[in-house]
């Protein structure tokens, strides 16, 4: 085995992670909005309003979705930039994608572009977006580093980083609850609701080896930001992390 | 909360009015209240204003310090150079660029409710709303604590919005 990554508490030749992911995600996609609110009692909805809260968006500007899987994030981008702006949901999953253009469709959600890409490599020029934004995307990445550089590279100077990510809890109590949800439950869940307990065995697994708060905002200034703060959101289970290219 | 809050209603005043902020472009303010234990940091970027709370070792180029009173007094219309003669406020670099966030403060805070309310819901704006009033009514007696109080408030309607007052109370009816 060559160089090795993790995939949830496996660890993995880095080749191979890409390929596990989107094996997760092929068997997730259909059942993914469902199961985000079952997971997450609903609460989903509003870490991601406060993402799009904290985004600056408006008329006229160029946003692009990472790994925007089903486009939740990306219809309340595209109420925001109205019709002069652009808004791109790019997904490395082909599943992802074909819920995210089905789910946009059923909410009369027309003028979006839909773009299959690897974050470690966006396929657009230097300096094009306002606003870039990933949310429970990163963990899955096998690069981050690298992912970060480019989503540095394809930010217009001024323009945002957006990061929702499940993150480190503070308060040891909860950490001890959230455990026990995300390692007894959720895979139960996943089970019931989805028929796919692994995957969600993965998610519960991937989250921990996710890199803290602090750990995640080195890592975005390391990439190029000159600016970057982190909000927990439910106490650390989710925490958002703005980034500024200056 | 409190941050994101300007902020967003800041560059909403800056869109809505097409106001130009080339000649703060790039700038970083960093704006002190003293008593009430706010520090806020305005870089301005991209046509948009960023609240941020640490300036991340990056040089400031005006720094504005103030007590509660002067504070109050900038969000009711006084100048910089009215607080200045008054000798309420410090300010190091330019007195101009400082003009120009105040002025921009206090055109955000006219409607700050009915503004947020497009962008976080109406529980949050509503908990914003009433502590934007506070502060410019200058009903602020319990120092210091209204920010933290305020943070409170917005991360509880936040993430269980069935725990908020505004929400039970909406529901009692």
């Amino acid at each position: 085995m060559g160089k090795t990554t993790h995939f949830g508490y496996k660890q993995v030749d880095v080749e191979k992670k890409q390929s596990l992911v989107k094996g997760v995600f092929d068997s997730v996609a259909g059942k993914y909005d469902l199961m985000n609110d079952v997971m997450s009692l609903g609460v989903h909805r509003l870490w991601k309003n406060y993402t799009i809260a904290s985004s600056n968006v408006s008329n006229g500007d160029q946003v692009l979705d990472i790994a925007g899987g089903t486009g939740d994030l990306t219809i309340r981008y595209r109420k925001k930039v109205g019709s002069t702006g652009k808004v791109i949901l790019s997904d490395i999953n082909n599943s992802m994608l074909y819920e995210g253009r089905k789910n946009l469709l059923n909410h009369g959600v027309i003028d979006v572009d839909f773009v299959q890409a690897n974050a470690e490599s966006l396929p657009f020029k230097d300096n094009t977006f306002d606003c870039v934004s990933i949310a429970f995307g990163l963990r899955n990445v096998t690069d981050k580093d690298a992912a970060l550089k480019q989503m540095c590279r394809v930010l217009k100077k001024g323009g945002t980083l957006l990061i929702l990510e499940f993150s480190k809890v503070e308060n040891q109590m909860l950490e001890k609850a959230y455990d026990f949800y995300s390692f007894n439950l959720i895979p139960k869940f996943g089970d019931f609701f989805a028929n796919d307990e692994d995957s969600y065995q993965y998610l519960a697994e991937s989250i921990r080896k996710h890199p803290n708060q602090e750990t995640l905002k080195t890592m975005v200034l390391d990439a190029g930001f000159e600016f970057c703060e982190y909000h927990n959101l439910t106490g650390g289970i989710v925490a958002l992390h703005k980034a500024i290219k200056a | 909360m409190f941050r994101l809050a300007i902020e967003k209603t800041l560059n909403h005043m800056i869109n809505a009015n097409n106001i130009d902020i080339e000649h703060i472009d790039n700038k970083i303010i960093s704006l002190k209240v003293e008593e009430i234990d706010l520090s806020l940091f305005f870089l301005c970027m991209n046509s948009r204003v960023f609240v941020l709370d640490k300036p991340q070792n990056k040089k400031i180029d005006v720094s504005i310090v103030m007590n509660k009173a002067a504070f109050l007094s900038m969000l009711k219309g006084s100048t910089i150079e009215e607080l200045i003669e008054g000798e309420e406020i410090e300010i190091n670099g330019n007195i101009k660029t400082a003009q120009q966030l105040a002025d921009l403060l206090v055109s955000s805070s006219i409607d700050i409710e009915d503004l947020i309310s497009q962008y976080t819901g109406d529980i949050v704006a509503h908990q914003l709303g009433r502590a934007f009033r506070q502060l410019k009514e200058g009903s602020l007696k319990n120092d210091g604590s209204i920010i933290n109080n305020l943070k409170d408030e917005i991360t509880t309607a936040l993430i269980a919005p069935s725990r908020s007052r505004f929400f039970k109370r909406r529901v009692s009816k």
